[in-house]
């Protein structure tokens, strides 16, 4: 899974990502393409890279990575052996002089992260005055003969009067031989650069994942993120886990995320409580801060242990589709299914789903989760589901959200060995105000 | 020639065409010659194409742009390639054109180049900003065909405007028509308390009561000004609009009882799209208009000969548009003026 298709997945993770400071089309092109990474040494390599950047003050190379431009066209088109022309051998020029500056910086700074290439046989190539500066053009010293050219070009046009016939033809053969000569020096600028082409390519990638580290670096310092510990084991936690986007939603209204705890390993997890208690954010915050660990970005947690994954599954039960012609229930029950499959194909995926069977007849759905849970016995991932069903099968890891206290909500999960379903509904419905007749009707029905 | 003196005063002019094939560009090269360069740093660009060998509409011979040695030009990365001078490429900004990414060069050898610089009057107003970091003294911008927009005083502080027999071949015709656009670009610029509330204004059609209270009368431009039924002249002293000035808002207030007691305010005369008719009524029943911002309109350049061979008496013309706008007017082609 691309970390682009990952944005479709809707638990805030397009937040994190738009939030995210980086500074080059390519950083962003490279964080897009990214693939999920699933093994330790992997994940392990990439924290140790940002934990190497965390610390440092880096706005003075993300400002001069405000200048990286994307040139792997030029690139190619210099592998394949074209003759650049003057717009091409400038940007390899600007992109050797960058990296030199930035690379000074690195250690002056003590960053490992990531090393660049050496390039001063590049800005040698393209700077032959030794000038120092990026900018470039054919210079002079590439060609006696071009310089004795432009020399009788320059005394020919003088300010740029008019020219009698005789001088507009000697113009016209000079500047036919200027572009020739011209097109020489790039031909074998060109061949001297072929060499390169590769510390050239890794230059340009080096720079855009360090233009993404230091972004996921201050995202960090600015969100209050953990690095994750990678657990050996199947064995997951959070302390103080909170929902990034919704944290910032509340913040604006003047109110605090409640962060909450949780811990499970494999076996199934059904977390109950009150309507508006927070459990699909919950769910859609566990969703986040596995893609977040697993795509190396901070994770949303005071602390925390990821179990890596292959796949995560967040089915919020949205999935009618009036197009394919299916119900909410049957979509929903597709849905899930695809997630059976998937764990009885022995992958290890973290499967995450709000409220399955909801939209039928209590009856039936209890037995509906029920069953799901008996096929789920063990995974090797995760499988978490929310509900407000009464499950008897015990072999279930319960959490239960505190809920109403005093009129207030109380959004700590706590492990609850009952499956007795919290029985708050009404007083929630009564607590935001709905139609009072309505709330009395309600009791009445519920007491007879 | 007097009036290169009078534009390095400026750090940054426009000039701008009333038509096609009026001798714009023959001007800006005109300029381009004389140019002190050696007291002056110079970069130049234009809004859009411009300087190809060929008119694209008529198929008549344009003069393509000369940049000497040492200036400083924008143009967009399929004309750099076609450039026939010799320069040192020192940036490629982030404005992109239709043909392509815009590139600043500096003139090592002098020639011939075509110009095509940000075609939007806000990636102008960019490029201005950002030239200066090469230590400019003097922004040329080389305006579009008709479109007034680049000398807008937000972008350019000078301008020079270019008109010919390609605008009418009847010199009477031509010089009322110059002189219209010319008493615009002369309005005066707004004297009250609430011009800096008013520059700050982003759009809309608002007015400024007898008390200085501001009032938004909830339109979006004054293309929607029938929207309101009651006479919004009633207790202002200003009606400013921020985007277009229209014939249908002006002949509005001209119809309102209290014409000679407001004032019509727009941003600056590019957004000045009345006809000369329907302003002609509205300042005869005593209404007047005012600017937030001016620019100043060093001179007037003519073309005699139109694209279809006609053509006009020089000095008739010069003369004629002489009187009746009161500023300096000079056919360029016609008479090689020396420095």
């Amino acid at each position: 899974m691309t970390f682009k298709s990952a944005l479709e997945i809707d638990c805030g993770l397009r937040y994190m990502y738009d939030s995210l400071c980086i500074m080059s089309s390519c950083g962003r092109k490279m964080l897009l393409a990214r693939e999920m990474m699933t093994t330790e040494s992997e994940v392990d390599a990439y924290y140790s890279r940002l934990k190497n950047i965390l610390d440092k003050n880096c706005s003075q190379i993300a400002h001069k990575l405000m200048y990286l431009k994307d040139i792997h066209n030029t690139l190619s088109r210099l592998a394949d052996g074209t003759t650049l022309d003057d717009i091409e051998l400038f940007e390899i020029k600007h992109l050797a002089i960058l990296s030199a500056q930035i690379g000074n910086m690195l250690t002056e700074q003590e960053i490992t992260a990531v090393t660049l290439p050496q390039l001063h046989m590049v800005i040698e190539i393209l700077d032959p005055d030794n000038l120092n500066i990026p900018s470039f053009y054919v210079y002079d010293s590439y060609s006696d003969e071009l310089r004795e050219v432009r020399k009788q070009m320059k005394a020919l046009q003088g300010q740029g009067e008019d020219l009698t016939d005789d001088k507009r033809q000697e113009l016209a053969t000079l500047l036919q031989r200027h572009a020739d000569l011209e097109l020489e020096v790039r031909k074998h600028l060109s061949r001297q650069l072929l060499t390169y082409t590769s510390q050239l390519r890794n230059t340009l990638d080096n720079l855009a994942s360090l233009d993404i580290l230091i972004a996921k670096a201050t995202q960090i310092k600015e969100m209050n993120l953990c690095l994750p510990r990678i657990e050996k084991e199947t064995y997951t936690l959070y302390n103080n886990m909170f929902h990034p986007a919704v944290k910032a939603h509340l913040a604006e209204q003047g109110k605090d995320f409640m962060p909450v705890d949780i811990t499970f390993d494999r076996e199934p997890i059904t977390i109950i409580g009150a309507n508006m208690g927070g459990k699909s954010v919950v769910l859609k915050t566990l969703a986040l801060n596995q893609l977040l660990a697993q795509y190396g970005f901070g994770v949303a947690a005071h602390d925390c242990n990821i179990n890596l994954v292959e796949d995560i599954s967040l089915c919020i039960g949205d999935e009618q589709s009036i197009v394919k012609g299916v119900s909410s229930f049957a979509g929903e029950i597709l849905a899930i299914n695809t997630v059976i499959g998937k764990i009885k194909a022995g992958k290890k995926i973290l499967a995450l789903i709000d409220e399955p069977a909801r939209t039928t007849n209590p009856i039936e759905g209890t037995a509906l989760v029920e069953g799901l849970l008996q096929v789920i016995d063990t995974t090797h991932g995760a499988f978490i589901l929310t509900t407000h069903y009464n499950i008897v099968n015990t072999r279930v890891k319960r959490y239960r959200v505190k809920g109403l206290i005093n009129g207030k909500m109380d959004y700590t999960l706590e492990e609850t060995r009952c499956g007795d379903v919290p029985h708050e509904a009404i007083a929630i419905a009564e607590s935001i105000g709905v139609d009072t007749e309505w709330i009395a009707y309600t009791k009445k029905n519920l007491n007879n | 020639m007097p009036f290169i003196n009078e534009i390095l005063k400026y750090d940054t002019l426009s000039i701008v065409g009333l038509e096609k094939n009026v001798g714009k560009t023959e001007c800006l090269n005109y300029i381009l010659r004389r140019l002190p360069l050696q007291e002056k740093k110079v970069a130049v660009t234009s809004i859009g194409i411009d300087g190809e060998n060929k008119d694209q509409v008529t198929s008549t011979k344009k003069p393509e742009i000369y940049l000497r040695e040492g200036m400083f030009l924008s143009t967009a990365e399929t004309h750099y390639r076609e450039r026939r001078l010799v320069s040192e490429l020192v940036e490629i900004t982030n404005e992109r054109s239709s043909l392509g990414r815009i590139v600043t060069a500096q003139v090592i050898v002098g020639g011939k180049a075509l110009i095509s610089g940000p075609s939007s009057g806000v990636s102008l107003r960019r490029w201005v900003e950002s030239i200066k970091k090469y230590d400019i003294d003097l922004a040329i911008i080389d305006g579009a065909i008709s479109r007034l927009s680049s000398a807008s005083p937000a972008i350019s502080k000078a301008m020079i405007l270019s008109t010919g027999a390609a605008l009418s071949s009847n010199i009477n015709t031509l010089v009322q028509k110059t002189k219209f656009v010319v008493e615009m670009i002369g309005l005066d610029k707004l004297k009250d308390e609430s011009r800096d509330t008013l520059c700050d204004i982003e759009s809309g059609v608002w007015g400024v009561d007898n008390e200085g209270n501001l009032v938004d009368f909830k339109i979006t431009s004054a293309l929607a000004i029938n929207t309101i039924k009651v006479d919004i002249t009633k207790g202002m002293k200003i009606i400013y609009t921020v985007g277009a000035l229209t014939d249908k808002l002006l002949n509005l207030i001209a119809e309102s009882k209290n014409i000679k007691n407001v004032t019509l305010v727009v941003k600056d005369f590019t957004k000045i799209f009345v006809s000369e008719a329907a302003y002609r009524i509205f300042c005869s029943r005593g209404g007047n208009i005012r600017v937030l911002q001016k620019s100043k309109l060093i001179a007037v350049c003519v073309n005699p000969t139109a694209p279809n061979g006609y053509v006009l008496d020089s000095d008739i013309l010069c003369r004629k548009l002489r009187e009746a706008i009161k500023l300096p007017v000079y056919d360029i082609v016609k008479n090689e003026y020396d420095i």
